[in-house]
């Protein structure tokens, strides 16, 4: 979208105290989900910091284009995401682009995900694990794969929503919710292994 | 409902059949449960679900783990305050 498109947009649509209005009302409110998803995206607090300021400055900005009684949080978290990959997802500390390109091609292929895969893991072993050791499983996971889960499991985002907010079908936010999850387990399971809650 | 005219549930009669230990369709069950904890599953999902998940042990525990994972996720994970630092730079920006 251009500055000079949303000039115009802005000019025919919202008063600029309903700018503010709806600014304070509907986008504030979800700050710190925003900064918890920039964090977990970026990993680095400094480029989170960056990344919430820039969004919220762009959401601001084309205010206009955000219509009054639909969801504030998912359009928000749309603005984040794609900031991040513009700006952020180069310089951030991602498992090199190969090791992501050989999870795609070995999840993404039809047979992996038809085929029955299980992980040897309990519930019991999954309860025994603490805050910090979750959250390290989940941040061990290519950032396609960790952006579904924060999406589905910690923001509540219902399926429709998270097709918005990544551009892509519903059918493959399931297969790719899918695919993340025993990612997750296999990382779960060695973090269970490790403390010995599995034997 | 009085006890007198209980009838059974459909957890009651499950239990009279044998508990299965393998499942010819996990790979689909995965899929279904999936659906069923993110609220996101059809009517024939669901009733797959009633019919068969409990009388399945794989399924029954594919679901425990699933289940328990996702509520790790939301319940376990610190959730930060944004700093008051960026609240601030944000307000007098959009003010300025």
């Amino acid at each position: 979208m251009s500055v000079a498109m949303s000039e115009s947009i802005t000019t025919n649509g919202y008063t600029d105290d309903l700018r503010y209005e709806i600014f304070n009302r509907e986008f504030m409110p979800h700050i710190d989900s925003m900064y918890n998803f920039a964090f977990r995206l970026t990993m680095d607090e400094d480029d989170a910091n960056d990344l919430v300021q820039d969004t919220y400055l762009k959401a601001f900005r084309f205010i206009s284009s955000f219509e009054q009684g639909t969801n504030a949080k998912a359009w928000l978290f749309r603005i984040l995401k794609n900031s991040f990959i513009n700006d952020y997802r180069k310089k951030s500390k991602e498992p090199s682009k190969v090791d992501y390109q050989e999870v795609e091609t070995t999840y993404n292929s039809e047979e992996a995900s038809d085929t029955t895969y299980t992980v040897d893991l309990r519930a019991d072993a999954v309860q025994e694990l603490i805050g910090d050791e979750v959250a390290n499983a989940l941040n061990a996971l290519p950032v396609d794969f960790r952006t579904v889960i924060i999406l589905c499991d910690i923001e509540g985002f219902t399926y429709e929503e998270m097709a918005k907010i990544l551009d892509i079908p519903i059918g493959t936010v399931r297969s790719r919710l899918h695919r993340a999850r025993n990612l997750l387990k296999e990382k779960l399971k060695s973090y269970a292994s490790s403390m010995g809650y599995d034997s | 409902m009085n006890a007198s005219s209980h009838t059974p549930s459909v957890t009651e009669e499950a239990q009279k059949q044998p508990m299965k230990h393998s499942c010819e369709h996990h790979a689909e069950c995965m899929k279904i449960i999936q659906s069923i904890l993110d609220d996101e599953a059809t009517e024939a999902e669901k009733d797959h679900f009633r019919e068969n998940m409990d009388k399945c042990l794989p399924c029954i525990e594919a679901y425990r783990l699933e289940k328990c994972i996702k509520e790790s996720l939301s319940l376990k994970l610190v959730k930060k305050p944004c700093p008051q630092s960026i609240l601030d730079t944000i307000l007098s920006k959009v003010n300025s």
